[in-house]
C-alpha cells in the first residue's frame, strides 16, 4: 500500500480504520451539500452559542462555545469552498457508493432495535435483529441463519447478562426468574 | 521497593493476570480481524466494565490494546489487509513476503520486534513518567490550555487528509463535550430548551456511535469480500536474524516513543514515519523495499508498540490523551472516579505502577500468544462479514444502552454513527472529534482559570504566554501549525526547495 494513499482504501479492500476516506483531488457525490450543511449547521450553532452568555465576559460560559462554532463555521466554510472548486468523481453515485440501500435499511433496523428494545426486551429484540439481519447480508437458508444468530445470542447474553452483569430491560420474558432458577440449580447442586 | 509491589499487584491477583491475559489474546484478534478495531473494542468494553473496580476494567483494556496494536499485523502480512491503521505500513513489506511463501518467517519477526518494541515504551514510560508529571506541576492553566489545542490539532494534522477537516472535527468535538449544563454557572448550552439535552451527551455514545457503528455501516459495503487462505509454518526466527536488527530496532523504538508520547498521535503515524526512517537508513537492504524487506517489517512493528507506552506519558501525566485509544481509557478512569493528571501520580503512584505492570505482563502476553495458535487464528479471521457486521451493531447499542440504561443515549450513538459515516466517506477524520470531546472540559476549566486569573485582561494573558518559556513553545508549536496549511507556507517551502534543487 501506498503509504501517502489516503484515499478511499476502505471501500476496495476492506481496510479498517478510523483513517477518513475521500480522495484529496476530486470530489465525491454529496461531499459538497455535506459541507454546505455544516456551515449553515455551524453558523446556526455559532448563534446559539452566542445566545449564552453573548460578549459579557472572557470567562463567560459561552466563551468557549462561541469560539469552537466560530472555528467550525470557518473551517466548514473553508472545505466547503475548496470542495466546489474540485471535480466529481466519474463513476461515483450516491446510491452505489455514499448511501447504498442496504446501509439505509440497516440504519432503519437499528432504529427499530431501539422501539422495541423497552417493550420486547433486550432478548427477542436481539434475536429479530440478528435473524433479520444475517438472513439479509449472508443469503443462506432458515437454518444456518437461526442457528448462528442465535447460538451467537446465547453466547452474547451469558458473556454479558452473567459475566459483565449489565443489566438490559428483561421486556416480556421472565429473565429474572430464569437466572434465578439456575441459581437455584446450582446453589442446590453445591449445598 | 513499594514501587516493585504496585507493578507486581497484577502476579498477586490471579484475576488481574487472567484478564490482562484475555485482553490480551482478545485484543490480537480484534486487531486482526479486518472491520473490528481496538478504539472501537475499547470505547464498547468501558460501558461494560463501569460496574467492575478499576483495576480489573484497566487490565482488560491495557491487554487489547497492547494486543491489538500487534494484532493488526497479521492480516496485513497474510492477506495485505492492515487490521488496524497502525499496520498499513507492515503490509508493505509483509505481504511481499508472504506471497513468497516466507509468510510464517515474516509473522515470527513481527512478533518478535512488536515486543521489543513494547518493551522499550514501557521503560520509557517508568522512566520518564514521574519527572514529567513533576514538570507538569509548574504548568499553567493556560499551558493546559493549549497543550489541549495542540492535541487536537496534531491528530487533525498529522493523521490523514486534510488539516482543515481535522480542525472542524476538533471544534466540533469540544462543541459536543460542551453540550449541557456549564457546572460553573449553570448556564444551558446547546440545549435548544430540551430536557434531555441538559445532562449534556454521554462520551460513550458518541465513542460508539463514532467508532462502532460507523465503521460497521461502512463495512456493509465490503460483505462479500473472501478472504485468502495462506499456508505457514515455521514462525520463531532465529537468534541471528533477531541479532542484525537489533540496531535499526533501537532507533525505531525510540521514533515510537516520541511519537506515541506526543499528545494526539499514535502508533499509526509512529509505523509510517518508522518505516520511512529506515529506508533513508538502510543502505543495502538485502530485498528491496517494497518486496519482502525485513527492515520494512522490523520498523513499523517496533514502532508502534512502542508508541503505546510513549501514548500512556501525556496520559498519566497530564490528563491529555496520546491516540484515541487513551482518550478513551482517559474517559474510563473518569468513570471510575481517578482524575488522570500531575496528582493522579502523586497521589496514586500505585495506580500508575500497576498500569505499567499491566502493560509489561500483556507485552509478554503478546509474544506468547503471537508465537503460537496461528491455525486457530487463520480460521477465525476467516469468519464472515455478514456475521460480524451484525454482532459489531448489536454490542454497539448494548454497550451504549448500559451506562446510562437509557434508550436515548442508543439514538444518540445512532445519530453520531450516520453522521460519522458520512465524515468517514468524505474524508473527516474521527480522531480529533473524540479528542475534543475528551478535552473540552479540560479546555473550557482552564480558560476561565486562565483568563480569570489575568483579570479578564487579554494584554495580560498573551504577556503570560510570551514571558513563560514553556508556554510561549506551545503556543509558537499551535501557530506553526495553522501556518504550515496556509497557501504562503506552500509557496515559501516551494521556493526553498527550488533553491536547494539549482
Amino acid at each position: 500500500m501506498d503509504p501517502d494513499f489516503r484515499g478511499d482504501s476502505d471501500h476496495h479492500d476492506g481496510t479498517s480504520d478510523a483513517t477518513p476516506g475521500g480522495y484529496p483531488k476530486q470530489r465525491r457525490p454529496g461531499e459538497l451539500g455535506f459541507a454546505i450543511f455544516l456551515t449553515v449547521a455551524s453558523l446556526y450553532l455559532l448563534y446559539d452559542a452566542y445566545g449564552i452568555s453573548g460578549f459579557t465576559a472572557l470567562s463567560g460560559a459561552g466563551s468557549i462555545p462561541m469560539a469552537t462554532t466560530f472555528v467550525m463555521a470557518v473551517t466548514a466554510l473553508i472545505v466547503g469552498l475548496r470542495t466546489a472548486r474540485l471535480n466529481k468523481v466519474a463513476g461515483e453515485t450516491i446510491a452505489n457508493d455514499i448511501l447504498p440501500v442496504m446501509v439505509i435499511l440497516f440504519i432503519g433496523f437499528l432504529i427499530v432495535f431501539g422501539l422495541l428494545l423497552k417493550p420486547l426486551g433486550f432478548v427477542l429484540t436481539a434475536a429479530l435483529f440478528l435473524t433479520v439481519s444475517i438472513k439479509v447480508l449472508a443469503h443462506k437458508g432458515w437454518g444456518y441463519t437461526l442457528a448462528v444468530s442465535l447460538g451467537s445470542l446465547v453466547v452474547i447474553w451469558i458473556i454479558f447478562r452473567v459475566v459483565f452483569t449489565v443489566l438490559l430491560p428483561a421486556g416480556i420474558l421472565p429473565e429474572a426468574e430464569f437466572i434465578q432458577f439456575f441459581r437455584n440449580l446450582f446453589s442446590g447442586g453445591a449445598s | 521497593m513499594e514501587t516493585l509491589m504496585a507493578i507486581l499487584t497484577i502476579f498477586t491477583q490471579p484475576q488481574l493476570l487472567l484478564l490482562v491475559g484475555i485482553g490480551t489474546f482478545a485484543g490480537i484478534y480484534i486487531g486482526a480481524i479486518p472491520g473490528l478495531s481496538v478504539t472501537m473494542a475499547v470505547s464498547i468494553l468501558i460501558s461494560f466494565t463501569f460496574s467492575w473496580d478499576v483495576l480489573p476494567a484497566i487490565s482488560l483494556m491495557v491487554g487489547i490494546y497492547m494486543g491489538g496494536v500487534y494484532g493488526g499485523s497479521r492480516t496485513a502480512i497474510l492477506l495485505n489487509i492492515p487490521g488496524a491503521p497502525s499496520a498499513i505500513a507492515t503490509a508493505m513489506d509483509g505481504y511481499p513476503m508472504a506471497k513468497k511463501g516466507e509468510a510464517g518467517q515474516a509473522i515470527g519477526v513481527t512478533t518478535v520486534m512488536s515486543f521489543f518494541g513494547g518493551l522499550i515504551g514501557i521503560l520509557v514510560l517508568a522512566l520518564a513518567a514521574p519527572f514529567v508529571s513533576e514538570f507538569a506541576l509548574t504548568f499553567q492553566p493556560r499551558d493546559y490550555m493549549l497543550l489541549a489545542v495542540l492535541g487536537i490539532l496534531l491528530v487533525g494534522s498529522l493523521s490523514s487528509g486534510s488539516l482543515v477537516k481535522g480542525i472542524f472535527a476538533g471544534a466540533f468535538g469540544i462543541a459536543i463535550g460542551a453540550v449541557g449544563r456549564d457546572p460553573l454557572t449553570f448556564a444551558e448550552r446547546f440545549t435548544f430548551d430540551l430536557r434531555l439535552m441538559e445532562g449534556g451527551i454521554s462520551f460513550i455514545a458518541v465513542m460508539i456511535g463514532m467508532f462502532g457503528v460507523s465503521e460497521a455501516l461502512q463495512q456493509l459495503q465490503n460483505v462479500n469480500m473472501k478472504a485468502v487462505r495462506q499456508k505457514i509454518d515455521k514462525i520463531v526466527p532465529s537468534f541471528g536474524t533477531i541479532k542484525k536488527f537489533l540496531p535499526l530496532s533501537l532507533q525505531t523504538s525510540s521514533i515510537g516513543v516520541i511519537i506515541g508520547a506526543l499528545p494526539g498521535t499514535g502508533g499509526d503515524i509512529a509505523a509510517l514515519m518508522a518505516y520511512d526512517h529506515a529506508k533513508r537508513v538502510t543502505k543495502n537492504p538485502e530485498v528491496p523495499f517494497g518486496e519482502g524487506a525485513m527492515e520494512g517489517l522490523v520498523a513499523p512493528e517496533t514502532a508502534n508498540n512502542a508508541a503505546v507506552g510513549g501514548a500512556f506519558i501525556p496520559m498519566m501525566t497530564l490528563g491529555i490523551p496520546g491516540d484515541a485509544v487513551t482518550a478513551i481509557m482517559i474517559g474510563a478512569l473518569f468513570i471510575h472516579g481517578l482524575n488522570p493528571g500531575p496528582m493522579l501520580m502523586i497521589d496514586q503512584p500505585d495506580m500508575f505502577w500497576f498500569i505499567v505492570g499491566a502493560l509489561m505482563t500483556a507485552n509478554v502476553f503478546m509474544l506468547i500468544f503471537g508465537l503460537t495458535g496461528i491455525k486457530i487464528f487463520t480460521k477465525i479471521v476467516e469468519m464472515p462479514r455478514s456475521i460480524i457486521i451484525p454482532l459489531i451493531l448489536l454490542l454497539s447499542i448494548v454497550g451504549a444502552y448500559a451506562v446510562n440504561n437509557s434508550i436515548t443515549d442508543v439514538y444518540w450513538m445512532l445519530g453520531f454513527g450516520v453522521f460519522g459515516y458520512f465524515m468517514r466517506h468524505y474524508g473527516y477524520p474521527l480522531g480529533p472529534v473524540i479528542l475534543g470531546v475528551i478535552l473540552s472540559r479540560l479546555l473550557d476549566d482552564n480558560w476561565r482559570r486562565a483568563i480569570i486569573s489575568e483579570r479578564e485582561d487579554l494584554g495580560r494573558f498573551f504577556e503570560g504566554i510570551f514571558t513563560s518559556p514553556l508556554s510561549l513553545v506551545l503556543f509558537i508549536s499551535v501557530i506553526l501549525i495553522f501556518v504550515s496549511q496556509t497557501p504562503l507556507w506552500t509557496s515559501m517551502k516551494k521556493r526553498l526547495f527550488r533553491k536547494a534543487t539549482s
